[in-house]
């Protein structure tokens, strides 16, 4: 018994060894950057909240071009923002993409990005990059209204935001709890931006939304199970955004359909960024123009269905060349300024309290 | 002589165990504290003023709702557990041992997917209301859970272990002689169970009961899928954190944390204040057989019910990781399977890097653990020092903190290089998330080492001493063999949660260590829920066949250190 348990001992520790040496191993052979002009480090690494599919997918295709390990950590776009920041003084990240641009001009102000001009530069257009070139846009993204088209008709459906509001819909909306989320943010700010730009004040936004939440049933704590529950039928609407709602339908059977709201949308611009005295910058570089040649975004539209901000993209799939989309005008300053409070005080005085307790 | 070289060992063996507490322990949260200090560049306690005076109460909202959710969750786990324990140590029946085995089952189940089980099993579109809806033809489902009832649920299946496992030793102890005596007295059954057994279990009970409280203050996972709107404190710095106000996040956390450590304090003063330890030892509970054979069928009946009611959550991520993703999307129930979750996964190159992730920190954390808290714990037991109720307080007061604030005060501590760190920035880096899961498994092994030592009679350590033997040699060949089951126990149960660990993970994973848990979250996040079952299994695969072979092969019972 006793040698028994010397032996397990003395095993347990030089399995415990041998997995420490390899870890210090792949540690070190990993973090030696080279510094010769011209020629990229042998690695990069990615914050984004694009997902597996499309990660994997890029990951392959610069790995064969460049020969050079991408890594790549797959998270929501505001966890990304607060990774960035907490490793200010120690980054890990080289490439931060995929995020609404609010988030991009928030990580700019707060001196987290380094400012960078691709070479595609002129098939940008004004407005789908940051004027000092710290982020620039590589997709579209409009927000729309979600419908499950097992319970809804298309006739039936909410053409408009303000339908939404419509007493018939009460406990029939599931909307993803929107403080921590990017798309959500946008589209209540919106909602609020609306009526603010005329009048500077956010009262009438605040009115809509307290209505809004009337015929709300539940706040779903993540994605996931906002999609569970309007895909189930416990509740048969929602708003999110539209390569989501696509994908899901498209891929992953959801019975989903959408619709863009008639009186304008707000469409966000996905962007890209180089992060902040980066670890790897010159394969951050490379990738940041890898991801949005012509040829990229034309992958990302007919697979992951992103509309691409370029407008040098030939032969576009047609659910993007027959969806009139009516874009919101929207000044992203103002948005960026004020939703964080608007935020809070939705969530502080608006979201009635009892709203997920209710059975 | 022989007393001043016993002092310097003293001295040299607490060295490093105080330098270890004061940089891991005391300091992340001192730093924490001085950040909530912080408001516009300035020192004062106005963060605190605003989370007492902010016009909308959210964060009073979200302390009341924590404090709430925690005692209705100790109320339940305790009508669950106390039962239970009284039952599987009182009374034989047919399967008694198997489903008092079954009984710890929750600690198998990993948090994350175990919460989403949850919700495929009793929400509203869930498959058990459903099915007795269809099965009775009711018009509506007949219950469901969410929100707060959700959180409650798993908080109870989850946390009632405690209660049973506490109170299940307490009864062990218990001389059956007392109460016999008292019917002897001509005591009814019930003044028996009231007058005698039930004092002599409140110790237990309350120790319990606090653990569950404390458990359920920090617990994450559940309010962070379940909770939607609901606030409760953890989540609360999670997104204070998220939104990039540092300092409100600091400021939460310290008010959490102070409750925390008041109810570990009053904990301690608690069980030293009373010695219900019983003279004598060894005489241990006897069951009695049931024998009127309608209550034992009864028993029984209900017995597999229960296991299968604890068991429905782990069926649950089995059936959701073979159902592929996209067919079971609006149908009430599956009706593909197949293993193309698992073929995906293994298809994938970098299936393997969570998985070595998650058993390489886990390794690491728990072999630190190890060493460090049979150190400690001798220093506590059988060594004298000044302060040593201060050193006992440092070391029990990662279990109090919750593990988003030790997530916290890591971030805030050692985002910029310390002496501790050896001039390093440790966020970022791979080493952040073992010193994370260590700092939280300290009390654990300690607790359990503790509990071996303070059987261990002292002078077998003299004599081996006598005998000449140096105190390296005798630690070594004498005392360390006789505590090793006990201490394994501990270790074993460090270990178990660290594989499962994800409040501190999803704060301070890099790309370098990714766990499973975070792995599992991403794949919710991409709405790939059979992959993220199918990882859960791996997860669950992997934390039995630790228990198993521990128990088989070293008679080593994880489970035991819960008490």
């Amino acid at each position: 018994m006793k040698t028994k348990k010397k032996v397990s001992v003395v095993t347990a520790l030089t399995l415990s060894a041998a997995l420490l040496l390899s870890a210090c191993n792949s540690e070190s052979s990993s973090s030696k950057p080279e510094e010769k002009e011209g020629k990229l480090e042998e690695k990069i690494v990615i914050y984004s909240p694009h997902g597996k599919d499309i990660l994997s997918k890029f990951e392959q295709q610069f790995e064969q071009k460049y020969n050079i390990d991408v890594e790549w950590l797959d998270m929501g776009s505001q966890e990304v923002l607060d990774r960035v920041r907490s490793e200010k003084n120690n980054p890990q990240a080289d490439v931060w993409w995929g995020a609404p641009s609010t988030s991009f001009d928030q990580a700019k102000d707060e001196g987290l990005l380094k400012p960078y001009e691709p070479k595609y530069a002129a098939a940008l257009d004004e407005g789908f990059h940051d004027p000092d070139w710290h982020w620039s846009g590589t997709s579209q993204t409009p927000e729309v209204i979600m419908y499950n088209s097992k319970k809804v008709t298309k006739e039936e459906a909410p053409k408009d935001w303000d339908e939404l509001l419509d007493p018939k819909w009460k406990d029939k909306i599931i909307i993803r709890y929107p403080l921590a989320s990017g798309t959500m943010r946008t589209i209540f700010s919106a909602m609020i931006y609306r009526d603010f730009k005329n009048s500077n004040e956010p009262a009438k936004g605040y009115e809509w939304l307290e209505k809004l939440d009337a015929n709300t049933k539940e706040y779903s704590a993540n994605p996931e199970m906002m999609y569970s529950k309007v895909a189930k039928g416990e509740g048969v609407l929602s708003v999110w955004a539209m390569p989501d709602v696509v994908m899901l339908k498209e891929n992953k059977n959801y019975p989903f359909e959408f619709i863009i709201p008639e009186s304008g949308t707000p469409v966000l611009t996905e962007g890209i960024a180089v992060v902040k005295d980066a670890p790897h910058p010159k394969a951050a570089e490379a990738f940041y123009e890898f991801v949005n040649t012509p040829e990229a975004a034309k992958i990302l539209a007919e697979e992951f269905y992103r509309i691409p901000t370029r407008n040098d993209v030939k032969d576009l799939p047609k659910w993007i060349t027959d969806t009139e989309i009516k874009s919101m005008d929207i000044d992203w300053q103002v948005f960026q300024k004020e939703s964080d409070k608007w935020m809070q005080h939705w969530d502080e005085n608006i979201k009635s309290g009892d709203k997920e307790i209710k059975e | 002589m022989m007393k001043n070289r016993d002092n310097r060992l003293t001295l040299l063996l607490l060295i490093p165990v105080i330098l270890v507490l004061i940089a891991y322990v005391l300091y992340p949260s001192l730093r924490t504290f001085f950040e909530s200090l912080q408001k516009d560049g300035s020192i004062t306690f106005g963060n605190y003023q605003d989370f007492f005076t902010q016009a909308s109460k959210t964060n009073l909202e979200a302390l009341w709702n924590s404090v709430y959710i925690s005692l209705l969750s100790v109320l339940a786990s305790a009508l669950i557990g106390i039962p239970l324990a009284f039952v599987f140590n009182r009374y034989d029946f047919p399967g008694r041992s198997f489903f008092s085995t079954a009984a710890i089952m929750p600690i198998v189940l990993p948090s994350l997917v175990g919460v989403m089980a949850f919700m495929f099993l009793y929400g509203e579109t869930g498959l058990v209301p459903n099915a007795i809806k269809d099965l009775f033809g009711l018009e509506k489902v007949p219950f469901k859970i969410g929100g707060i009832s959700g959180i409650l649920v798993v908080h109870a299946y989850t946390m009632y272990v405690y209660f049973y496992m506490t109170v299940s030793s307490a009864i062990h102890k218990i001389d059956p002689s007392l109460e016999e005596a008292a019917y002897n007295l001509g005591a009814s059954k019930s003044k028996v169970f009231w007058k005698v057994t039930f004092p002599l279990l409140t110790p237990a009970i309350v120790a319990a009961s606090l653990l569950v409280f404390m458990i359920s203050m920090a617990s994450f996972s559940a309010p962070f899928l379940l909770a939607g709107g609901f606030r409760v404190l953890s989540l609360q710095i999670y997104f204070s954190k998220i939104n990039g106000d540092m300092e409100i996040a600091a400021t939460q956390s310290v008010i959490l944390s102070i409750v925390s450590i008041s109810f570990l304090l009053f904990m301690r003063w608690y069980q030293n204040r009373k010695d219900y330890r019983m003279a004598s030892k060894g005489i241990g509970a006897h069951r009695s057989e049931v024998k009127n054979p309608f209550i034992k069928w009864t028993m029984v009946m209900i017995g597999m019910v229960g296991v299968i009611i604890l068991l429905l959550p782990h069926f649950t991520i089995l059936l959701l990781s073979l159902v592929p993703d996209g067919t079971w999307t609006w149908q009430t129930y599956p009706t593909i399977f197949n293993f193309e979750n698992y073929r995906l996964l293994f298809e994938d190159p970098n299936i393997l890097k969570p998985l070595k992730n998650s058993l390489l920190l886990s390794v690491i954390a728990t072999a630190g653990n190890l060493v460090f808290g049979v150190l400690t714990s001798y220093l506590l037991v059988k060594r004298k020092f000044v302060g040593k109720s201060l050193v006992d307080i440092l070391v029990m007061i990662p279990w109090a903190l919750p593990a988003t604030v030790i997530g916290m005060n890591l971030v805030f501590a050692f985002n910029e290089p310390s002496i501790f760190t050896f001039g390093n920035i440790l966020v970022g880096t791979f080493w952040i998330l073992p010193l994370a899961y260590f700092i939280r498994h300290i009390p654990l092994i300690v607790r359990s080492t503790n509990a071996v030592l303070e059987q261990l009679d002292d002078s077998i350590e003299e004599a081996s001493r006598s005998l000449g033997a140096k105190w390296f040699y005798t630690f070594r060949k004498v005392i360390l063999p006789i505590i090793m089951p006990g201490v394994l126990s501990g270790t074993l149960l460090a270990f178990v949660e660290s594989v499962g660990e994800f409040p501190t993970s999803v704060l301070l994973y890099t790309i370098s260590n990714r766990p499973i848990s975070i792995e599992i979250m991403n794949q919710l996040r991409m709405a790939n829920m059979g992959q993220a079952a199918a990882y859960g299994m791996i997860q669950i695969v992997i934390i039995a066949v630790v228990l198993f072979i521990s128990n088989k092969f070293f008679g080593v019972k994880a489970e035991q250190s819960l008490s």
